[in-house]
C-alpha cells in the first residue's frame, strides 16, 4: 500500500501564491489507485458490520413503521387539523434540500473548475442520491390513499384521470423525480472509469463480472474518454440547473399558498441557501469521519479542503440568518394583522421550542466558522456540522408546520406532537440514508481516482519555469 | 320463519356422493339437507340484526308508512316482505311523514325523512304555530338513539331473558292484585309527561284504582310549584318574545329550547333585526343577569355576573327600583319582605335596568330561571305585574291543574314500605334522584320493580324487571307542545328490538286492549271536536290537531302568596356555590350514549366527551388551577371530585358543573366521560347548592378535549359587531373593517359566475345564538363520523360546520366581557385556493359556483385543507366509519365494518368516506341536486331555466331556530339571500384574500343602553388591541 515510487519532478521553491496541493506528501497517481481501491477489496472492517447493522435496523423499523402506516391510516402520525402536514413534509424538505449541496460541490463546483471540490464530490454525490431516496419516501407514502398514487402522473387512462398541473405538489412529483434521473445519472456517469478501475484489479470471477457490468465495457481509449468528458460536463450542466430548479420547485408548495409565513416570494432562495448549508454539514459529517476510519484517506481529503466546505458552509448559514431576519421584517413591515400574527406565534405559540431552536442553532453555530481555528479543529467542526443539520431539521419544521399551526383563524389554531411512528420513520429514513452510504463506501470507489489522478502534480501541463 | 323443503329419502348406499358425509350417512349431512342455506350463511349475525332480519324490518316499515296504513299494525307474521313492495313506496325516494319528539318541555313537532322505509332524518314541521321549521340539537341526534346498536334487546327478570309473554303475565297480576286491593302497594313513576293519553291513562288507573300512587319527577324540570303557587293552579306563563322591546333575564338561559321550551329563539330573533329600527320598529335589548355565560347571555346587550344564590338578591334590587320609581304598592310590599343580603349590586345597572324597564311599560318582559326558587319567580312576577307586562308580553296558558306525587313523596312511601310493586316508565331515578332521598337504597327493598327504558342505565341494572322501551320513532304515542297544541307522535319502523312504549304498559294495566294507534285514536276522540277519520287523518298528516292549545288564562299574580314566596327566600351567603346545569350535549345525561351529541361541542366551553366544574378566572387564580387541575366539592355528606375549566365571563365564587355525565359501567361511549354532579344535589337544592367547600387536589391534570382553544380574536377583525347606534350612522360599518385589508384586483381573469343557478349562503351572526342545531343536522344529514375524545384531542374532529365561539371585551375585564358564536363551514370560494393546489383535480369548481368535493379522485395529499384560510377540510385519519373508535390504531387487526342498525341510520343520497379522503361542506349538494332533478320534471318540454326551483333548504338552515342562516341562488336578485347579501352588514370573512367566499356574514349589532355603566364597551368586540 505504502507504494512511494513516483514520477515527480521536484518542484522548485513554492511560491506564496501556489494552491495548497488537492494530493499530500507529494503521492503519485498509482498511490491514489491503490488508497481508494483499497477500501473496496480489502476485509470488510469490523466497525463496518457494527455499523450496518445499527443503520438496517432502524431502516428496518422505518419500513415497517411505512407499512403500519399504509395499512392502518395516516392517523398513526401526530398529523392532525390544522397540521395537516407535519414531519412528514417536514422530513421531505430536509432531505431533499439536503440532496443540493452534493450536486452543488460536484456539479457547479465542477463547472468552475474549483479542483478542491473533488475528493469530496463523490462522496457527496452519493450523498445526494442516497438523500433524493430518503426524501422520496414521504411525498408516495404520505398521502391518504397510497395505491392511487399514480393519478399523480399523468398516465392515459380510461378513468379520465388527469392531473392538476397548477399544483405545485405535482411540480414536484416532476421535480424529484428528474432530479434523482439526473443526479443518479451524473453520479453513475462519474464512477464509469473508476468502476473500470477495480475490475481491472478484481482478483475473483465475481467481482470481475460486477464491476465489468457496471463499468459498461469501458477501456479507456481517448475516444471514450473525449465523449465521457463531454457527456460528463453536459450532465453537470443539466445538474447545476435542476439544483436551482428543485429547490425552487419545492419551495413553491409553500410560496404559491395563502398561508401567512408560507406565502412569500422569497422562499426559492431562501430554500435554496438552506439546502446548501444543510448538505455542506453533511458532507462534513460523513467525510470526517471516513477519514478518520480510512488513514490512507488523509492525504486524499485534505483540511484544507475541509474548511473550503466550512466556508461555504458559512456563507449560506449567513444567507439563511439573513432570510430569517428578512422574513421577520417583511412581516413587521407589510402591517398585515395576519402576518404579524402568524410571526408572532411561531415565537411564542404552541410550537415555539421548534422555531426558536432553529434560530438558535442557525443563527449562531455556523457563525464559529468564521475563526479558522474552528474550521480547522476536526473534531469540533463534525460536531458543529452535526448541530447545523438539527438547526435546519427545526428550520423545515418552523416552517412547514408552524406556519400552518396559527394561521387566520385563532379558533383553528391548534398543536403538533409527533406520535412514535412519526419518530420511527424519521429515524427509519436516517438508517435508510446511513445503510446506502455504507454500501457505497465498502462497494464503490469513494474517490473520483480519475479526476484526483488528474490534479496530481506533473500530471497537468506545467507552464512557465522553463517548461 | 326457516323454510324447510321436503327431500327425497336418501339412497341408503349411493353409487353417486357429494361428500363423504353423504356417503356415511352422518347426521350432520341429513339435518343439513332440508335447510335452504348452511348455518353459516343463515347466522352472519353480530350484534343481533341479521340480514334476514333487516330485510323483515325494513318490509315491515314500509308497509307500515303512510297515512291509510297506520292503523295497520299487524302481526309480523303477516307482513309483506319488500320484495313486494307497497305501492306508493318508490325504493330510493324519501317518505316524510309529520310526529313530534317528546321532551320534559314540551313536544317538538317534527317532520321525519323517511328513506326505504328507515327514519334517517328530522325536520321542523312548519305548519305547527310554535315550529319555524326547525328543530333543536336533541332532536336532530334522536335519530341516532333509534338505531343505538347498544339499546338493550330482551326484557329481562332478575337478570335472566324473559319473553314478552312473562311480562304479559306480570302486567295482569299487578292488575289483579291492585282490582283486588284497589291499588295499594302500587307506584308508577313517569317523566314530565305530556301526552294526552297518558294522562288520560293516569285518570283511568287512579279511577280503578284509588290508593295507586302516581309519581312524576324529571331531574332538570320547570318550577311548577312556584307557578301552580302564584298565578293560580295549572296556570303556566307565556312569553312573548315578539312584543318585547326589554327583556331581563335573571339566569334565565331562554333561548336554549332544552331548558325553556321550544319556539322561543324565533320569537326573540325577530326582533333583533337593526334594519327594523330604522322604520321607527325598536330593536329589543336583553339584559341578563347569571353565573355563567348561557347561550342566551352571550347574546345580551348587557349581561351581568352574579352567583345563582344571588340572583334573589338580584331581583329584590331590580324590583326595588322598579317599586320606587312607579311607586307601585304590590311590589312595594313584595319587597319590603324580601330578605336583603350582605350583596350589592352596582346601582347605576340596577337604576338603568329599572328605568328601561319602566320605559317599556307593558312591552318588556321580567324571566326568571325556570328552575329558580318560587321567591325569585314571585319577584319577577311581581315586577310584570307592576309594569303592565303580564297579560301583555306574559300571558299565560291553562292546563289541567292536577296534584301529582312527587319523588320526595314516593320516597317516602318506599321508606314506609307503602310501595309494593313500582313500575318506573321514564326517566332515571337511581342517577338523578337528590341524594338526600336515599332512592337507591329504598328501591332495593321494595320487592317487585320494573324499570321501562331506551338505555341500559343505573336504574335499570338495579330493578328486578328491565323493559326495553320503544323509541318515539317507533311507537304511537301523543305529546303536547309547549302551547298545549297535541302532536302526533308516530311510528316510522316497527320497534327494532321488541321495544315497548309508555302508553303499552298502561294500557295494559288500565285493561285497554291496544291495537296500533287505538290508545291515542280514544284520546284524539276525547278532545277533538270532530272525532271522524278524516279529523284523525289530518291530525296525522298534518301531525298536530290544530285547536287543541290550552285556553289562555289571565294572568295574575297572586300577591299573598307572592309576599310569603318571597319571605321564604334566602339570603346569599360567602361560601362557594355548585350551580348544575343542563348540558348541551347530553341533557340531564338521556343523551350520554348518543355519540353525535357527545361529540357535539358544549355551547360556551367547547367541550366534548366530558363535562366540568366551571370556574371563574379569578378564583382559579385564587384556587392555584389551571384548566385540568382537579378540585374537590364537598356539600353536606357527599363530595364530588372533578377536573376544573376555567370559564370566561363566569361569576367569582360559584362553580357550575354539568349534569349526566361520569357514568360508569354502562356502556363504552359513556365510560371515562366528565364527571357526575348528582351526588352533590339534594332535595332543597336542585338547581344550586351553597355553602359548598372547595379545595384543590393535587392530582395530575385532566386532559379536556375542546373543538376550540383559542378564544380571542388576536384582534383581526373575524366575527364582527357594532352598535345600534353605530349601525344607524353608518350601516356599512362592519365591510368598512376590512381597512386596508380589501380584496385587491386579479392580476388574471377569473371566471364571472354569473349565469344561471349560483349557490350562497348568508348567516346573520345578529341572531345565530350558537345552539349546536345546525352542527348535529350537519352530522345527521352528511353522515358524518364520530371520532371519539382522543381524536378531537389530537384536532381531528370531522364536523363539517363548526361555530367558533369568541369571547371578547374592549377592557380585558371579566365585567365587560361578550361572548359571539359565529359558525364556520366551507365558505365555497370562487377562487377556491384548495382547488389550485390539488393535484389530482379531486376539488374543482362548478358552473354554479360550489367547491366540489370528488372522494373518488382524492388520494389525501392534505394540500387543499393546509391552503384552506378557514381551516374548514376535514380528514380521514383513519377508517372511522368501518372501524371501532377504540381500536383505531389496530390497523387490519381491528374490527371491521359498521353495525348495521347505524347503517340504516345513514342518508343514502350521501357518499360515506373512506379513510384517506378529505371532505368538507357540500352546500348539502344533494338536497341541490334534488331540487334541480324536480325543476327539470316539472318543466317537462318547457324551459327548465325559467321553470321554479322547488324550495329546499340546506340541512344546517332547515334546523336554525332562529332563522339566521338564508341560503339560496344569488344570481336572483329577489331570492332571501340575496336580500340578506345586499343587507349593509353583510361582510365577507377574510376578504382580503380575494378568495370570493360564497359565504357572507352579516355583523351583530347589539343595543347598548346609554345610561348603562360600560355601555361604551358593549358591541366592542372589534375595538380591542391589534396583533
Amino acid at each position: 500500500m505504502s507504494a512511494s515510487t513516483s514520477n515527480e519532478t521536484v518542484t522548485p521553491d513554492l511560491s506564496a501564491i501556489a494552491r495548497p496541493p488537492q494530493v499530500l506528501n507529494n503521492r503519485g497517481p498509482l498511490w491514489v489507485t491503490d488508497a481508494v481501491c483499497s477500501i473496496v477489496e480489502g476485509k470488510t472492517p469490523l466497525w463496518w458490520y457494527a455499523a450496518i447493522s445499527i443503520s438496517g435496523t432502524f431502516a428496518a423499523i422505518g419500513g415497517a413503521c411505512i407499512l403500519y402506516m399504509i395499512i392502518t391510516g395516516v392517523g398513526v402520525w401526530g398529523s392532525n387539523s390544522p397540521a395537516f402536514w407535519a414531519w412528514d413534509i417536514t422530513n421531505f424538505i430536509f432531505w431533499v434540500s439536503m440532496a443540493h449541496a452534493g450536486s452543488f460541490i460536484s456539479a457547479v463546483l465542477f463547472l468552475t473548475r474549483q479542483r478542491w471540490s473533488l475528493s469530496v464530490s463523490r462522496a457527496a454525490e452519493a450523498m445526494t442520491v442516497f438523500a433524493i431516496v430518503c426524501a422520496g419516501v414521504y411525498p408516495a407514502i404520505h398521502i391518504g390513499r397510497v395505491w392511487f398514487v399514480w393519478f399523480l402522473f399523468p398516465v392515459p387512462n380510461n378513468y379520465g384521470m388527469w392531473p392538476n398541473f397548477s399544483s405545485p405538489l405535482l411540480w414536484d412529483v416532476f421535480a424529484v423525480t428528474s432530479y434523482l434521473t439526473v443526479s443518479s445519472l451524473f453520479w453513475f456517469a462519474g464512477m464509469i472509469p473508476d468502476l473500470a478501475v477495480l475490475r481491472d484489479r478484481a482478483t475473483t470471477k465475481i467481482r470481475k463480472f460486477c464491476y465489468g457490468v457496471a463499468s459498461l465495457g469501458w477501456l479507456g481509449t481517448a475516444r471514450q474518454w473525449r465523449h465521457y468528458e463531454s457527456m460528463y460536463v453536459v450532465l453537470a450542466g443539466l445538474t447545476s440547473v435542476l439544483v436551482v430548479t428543485v429547490t425552487t420547485i419545492v419551495a413553491s408548495d409553500c410560496a404559491t399558498s395563502v398561508i401567512p409565513g408560507w406565502h412569500a416570494t422569497i422562499f426559492p432562495f431562501y430554500f435554496m441557501v438552506g439546502a446548501v448549508y444543510s448538505g455542506c454539514a453533511t458532507v462534513l459529517t460523513l467525510l470526517i469521519p471516513l477519514r478518520a476510519l480510512y488513514p490512507q484517506l488523509k492525504d486524499l481529503i485534505t483540511p484544507a479542503q475541509l474548511e473550503k466546505v466550512a466556508m461555504l458552509l458559512l456563507m449560506m448559514a449567513s444567507c439563511v440568518g439573513y432570510v430569517y431576519v428578512y422574513e421577520l421584517f417583511c412581516a413587521w413591515y407589510s402591517g398585515n394583522a395576519f402576518e404579524r400574527g402568524a410571526f408572532w406565534e411561531r415565537f411564542h405559540g404552541t410550537a415555539a421550542w421548534y422555531a426558536i431552536t432553529c434560530l438558535s442553532i442557525n443563527l449562531t453555530i455556523p457563525q464559529l466558522f468564521w475563526f479558522k481555528r474552528v474550521r480547522t479543529c476536526l473534531p469540533l467542526v463534525f460536531v458543529l456540522a452535526i448541530l447545523c443539520n438539527v438547526g435546519m431539521w427545526f428550520e423545515r419544521f418552523m416552517i412547514v408546520t408552524t406556519s400552518l399551526l396559527h394561521d387566520f383563524l385563532p379558533s383553528a389554531w391548534g398543536n403538533f406532537h409527533p406520535s412514535i411512528v412519526d419518530i420511527l420513520t424519521a429515524t427509519g429514513t436516517l438508517g435508510i440514508f446511513f445503510t446506502l452510504f455504507l454500501l457505497f463506501i465498502r462497494f464503490v470507489p469513494i474517490m473520483s481516482m480519475n479526476e484526483l489522478k488528474a490534479v496530481l502534480p506533473g500530471t497537468q501541463p506545467q507552464h512557465g519555469e522553463g517548461h | 320463519m326457516k323454510k324447510i323443503f321436503p327431500h327425497p329419502p336418501r339412497e341408503s348406499n349411493p353409487t353417486l356422493w357429494r361428500s363423504l358425509e353423504e356417503r356415511e350417512g352422518s347426521a350432520s349431512f341429513t339435518e343439513g339437507l332440508g335447510r335452504e342455506f348452511s348455518d353459516a350463511a343463515a347466522g352472519r349475525d353480530q350484534d343481533g340484526l341479521s340480514r334476514r332480519d333487516f330485510v323483515r324490518l325494513m318490509g315491515a316499515a314500509t308497509a307500515l308508512t303512510g297515512v291509510g296504513l297506520t292503523g295497520c299494525r299487524r302481526p309480523e307474521a303477516h307482513l309483506v316482505p319488500f320484495a313486494k313492495s307497497a305501492e306508493w313506496t318508490v325504493p330510493g325516494k324519501f317518505l316524510y311523514y309529520a310526529s313530534a319528539m317528546p321532551t320534559p318541555t314540551g313536544a317538538i313537532p317534527v317532520i321525519v325523512t323517511t328513506s326505504d322505509g328507515r327514519p334517517t332524518k328530522i325536520e321542523g314541521n312548519p305548519l305547527h304555530p310554535l315550529s319555524n321549521g326547525s328543530t333543536d340539537a336533541f332532536a336532530q341526534a334522536s335519530v341516532l338513539n333509534l338505531y343505538d346498536p347498544q339499546r338493550p334487546r330482551e326484557i329481562t327478570h332478575d337478570s335472566l331473558k324473559v319473553g314478552r309473554g312473562d311480562l304479559d303475565n306480570l302486567l295482569a297480576k299487578i292488575r289483579a292484585t291492585a282490582g283486588a286491593n284497589g291499588g295499594e302497594g302500587l307506584a308508577i313513576l313517569v317523566g314530565r309527561e305530556h301526552s294526552p293519553t297518558v294522562e288520560r291513562f293516569r285518570t283511568a288507573l287512579t279511577q280503578q284504582f284509588p290508593k295507586i300512587l302516581w309519581v312524576q319527577d324529571e331531574a332538570i324540570a320547570p318550577n311548577d310549584a312556584a307557578f301552580d303557587t302564584l298565578l293560580g293552579a295549572g296556570v303556566r306563563p307565556a312569553y312573548d318574545f315578539n312584543k318585547a322591546d326589554v327583556i331581563l333575564s335573571i339566569g334565565s338561559d331562554f333561548l336554549n329550547p332544552a331548558d325553556a321550551g321550544f319556539g322561543f329563539a324565533n320569537g326573540f330573533a325577530k326582533r333583533r333585526d337593526p334594519n327594523a329600527s330604522m322604520n321607527k320598529e325598536s330593536m329589543n335589548r336583553l339584559y341578563v343577569a347569571e353565573n355563567h355565560f348561557s347561550i342566551t347571555g352571550g347574546m345580551a346587550d348587557h349581561r351581568i355576573r352574579a352567583r345563582a344564590s344571588e340572583l334573589g338578591d338580584f331581583a329584590a334590587a331590580v324590583a326595588k327600583a322598579v317599586a320606587a320609581k312607579t311607586g307601585d304598592a304590590n311590589l312595594k310590599a313584595l319587597v319590603a319582605t324580601a330578605k336583603t343580603g350582605t350583596v350589592s349590586f352596582d346601582p347605576a345597572w340596577i337604576n338603568g335596568v329599572a328605568d328601561d324597564l319602566i320605559a317599556a311599560k307593558g312591552k318588556g318582559i321580567v324571566i326568571a330561571g325556570s328552575g329558580l326558587p318560587v321567591s325569585v319567580q314571585a319577584l319577577a312576577f311581581g315586577i310584570n305585574a307592576a309594569l303592565g307586562n303580564l297579560g301583555a308580553t306574559v300571558t299565560a296558558r291553562q292546563t289541567s291543574a292536577k296534584t301529582i306525587a312527587s319523588l320526595a313523596d314516593l320516597s317516602a312511601a318506599m321508606k314506609a314500605g307503602a310501595v309494593q310493586t313500582l313500575l318506573i316508565l321514564g326517566g332515571n331515578p337511581v342517577h338523578t334522584a337528590p341524594v338526600d332521598l336515599d332512592f337507591p337504597n329504598l328501591l332495593a327493598r321494595v320487592p317487585e320493580t320494573l324499570h321501562l327504558s331506551l338505555f341500559t342505565d343505573e336504574t335499570s341494572k338495579v330493578t328486578h324487571w328491565q323493559v326495553p322501551a320503544a323509541h318515539y320513532l317507533e311507537s304511537w304515542g301523543d305529546a303536547r307542545s309547549l302551547d298545549g297544541t297535541v302532536c302526533a307522535v308516530q311510528p316510522m319502523i316497527l320497534p327494532l328490538w321488541n321495544g315497548l312504549s309508555t302508553i303499552e304498559i298502561l294500557a295494559a294495566l288500565a285493561g285497554e286492549k291496544v291495537d296500533g294507534p287505538s290508545a291515542v285514536r280514544a284520546t284524539f276522540a276525547s278532545y277533538s271536536k270532530d272525532p271522524s277519520d278524516a279529523a284523525w287523518n289530518t291530525f296525522l298528516k298534518n301531525g298536530f290537531a290544530a285547536g287543541s292549545a290550552f285556553p289562555a288564562a289571565t294572568p295574575s299574580l297572586n300577591q299573598t302568596a307572592a309576599v310569603s314566596a318571597v319571605q321564604s327566600g334566602s339570603v346569599a351567603n360567602d361560601g362557594f356555590e355548585a350551580v348544575f346545569l343542563r348540558s348541551s350535549s347530553v341533557d340531564d345525561g338521556r343523551y350520554a350514549n348518543n355519540s353525535w351529541l357527545q361529540e357535539t361541542p358544549d355551547f360556551v366551553t367547547k367541550l366534548v366527551w366530558d363535562n366540568a366544574v366551571l370556574v371563574s378566572p379569578a378564583d382559579a387564580k385564587a384556587l392555584g388551577i389551571e384548566d385540568g387541575g382537579w378540585l374537590k366539592l364537598t356539600a353536606g355528606g357527599s363530595s364530588l371530585e372533578a377536573a376544573a375549566l376555567i370559564a370566561p365571563g363566569h361569576a367569582d365564587k360559584s362553580l357550575s358543573i354539568a349534569l349526566g355525565y361520569g357514568r360508569k359501567g354502562l356502556s363504552h361511549v359513556m365510560e371515562k366521560v366528565g364527571f357526575d354532579a348528582y351526588p352533590l344535589r339534594d332535595s332543597s337544592a336542585l338547581c344550586f347548592r351553597s355553602g359548598v367547600k372547595v379545595e384543590r387536589l393535587p392530582k395530575d391534570y385532566y386532559v379536556f378535549a375542546r373543538t376550540q382553544e383559542h378564544e380571542n380574536m388576536e384582534g383581526r377583525n373575524i366575527a364582527r359587531e357594532g352598535t345600534l347606534e353605530q349601525f344607524k350612522e353608518e350601516p356599512g360599518f362592519a365591510a368598512e373593517m376590512d381597512g386596508e385589508l380589501t380584496p385587491p384586483k386579479s392580476l388574471y381573469p377569473t371566471p364571472s359566475y354569473d349565469q344561471g343557478l349560483q349557490w350562497g349562503m348568508s348567516i346573520d351572526l345578529n341572531s345565530c345564538i350558537g345552539c349546536n342545531a345546525c352542527l348535529v343536522a350537519c352530522r345527521s344529514e352528511n353522515n358524518v363520523p364520530v371520532v371519539g375524545k382522543s381524536q378531537v384531542l389530537k384536532g381531528r374532529d370531522m364536523a363539517w360546520i363548526r361555530i367558533d365561539r369568541w369571547f371578547a371585551s374592549a377592557d380585558h375585564k371579566e365585567e365587560n366581557l361578550e361572548m359571539i358564536p359565529m359558525a364556520v363551514m366551507c365558505q365555497q370560494c370562487e377562487i377556491a385556493p384548495c382547488e389550485a393546489v390539488c393535484p389530482a383535480n379531486a376539488t374543482v369548481h362548478s358552473e354554479e359556483g360550489l367547491n366540489l368535493m370528488a372522494y373518488n379522485r382524492c388520494i389525501g395529499t392534505r394540500y387543499c385543507a393546509n391552503n384552506c384560510p378557514w381551516k374548514v377540510r376535514r380528514f380521514n385519519w383513519f377508517d372511522y366509519n368501518e372501524r371501532p373508535l377504540d381500536e383505531l390504531y389496530f390497523g387490519p387487526l381491528a374490527h371491521k365494518g359498521m353495525a348495521d342498525s347505524l347503517k340504516m341510520s345513514k342518508n343514502p343520497n350521501v357518499t360515506v368516506r373512506m379513510r384517506g379522503v378529505m371532505e368538507k361542506c357540500t352546500f348539502c349538494i344533494q338536497r341541490i341536486e334534488e331540487a334541480k332533478i324536480g325543476r327539470s320534471v316539472a318543466a317537462g318540454a318547457s324551459d327548465v331555466e325559467k321553470t321554479l326551483l322547488p324550495a329546499f333548504k340546506t340541512a344546517c338552515q332547515q334546523a336554525c331556530p332562529s332563522e339566521s342562516i338564508v341560503f339560496g341562488n344569488i344570481n336572483d336578485p329577489k331570492s332571501r339571500v340575496s336580500k340578506a347579501k345586499a343587507d349593509p352588514r353583510t361582510y365577507s370573512s377574510l376578504a382580503y384574500l380575494n378568495t370570493r367566499p360564497r359565504v357572507s356574514y352579516m355583523a351583530r349589532v347589539r343595543n347598548p343602553n346609554p345610561a348603562m355603566p360600560g355601555a361604551s364597551l358593549v358591541g366592542a368586540a372589534n375595538r380591542g388591541e391589534h396583533a
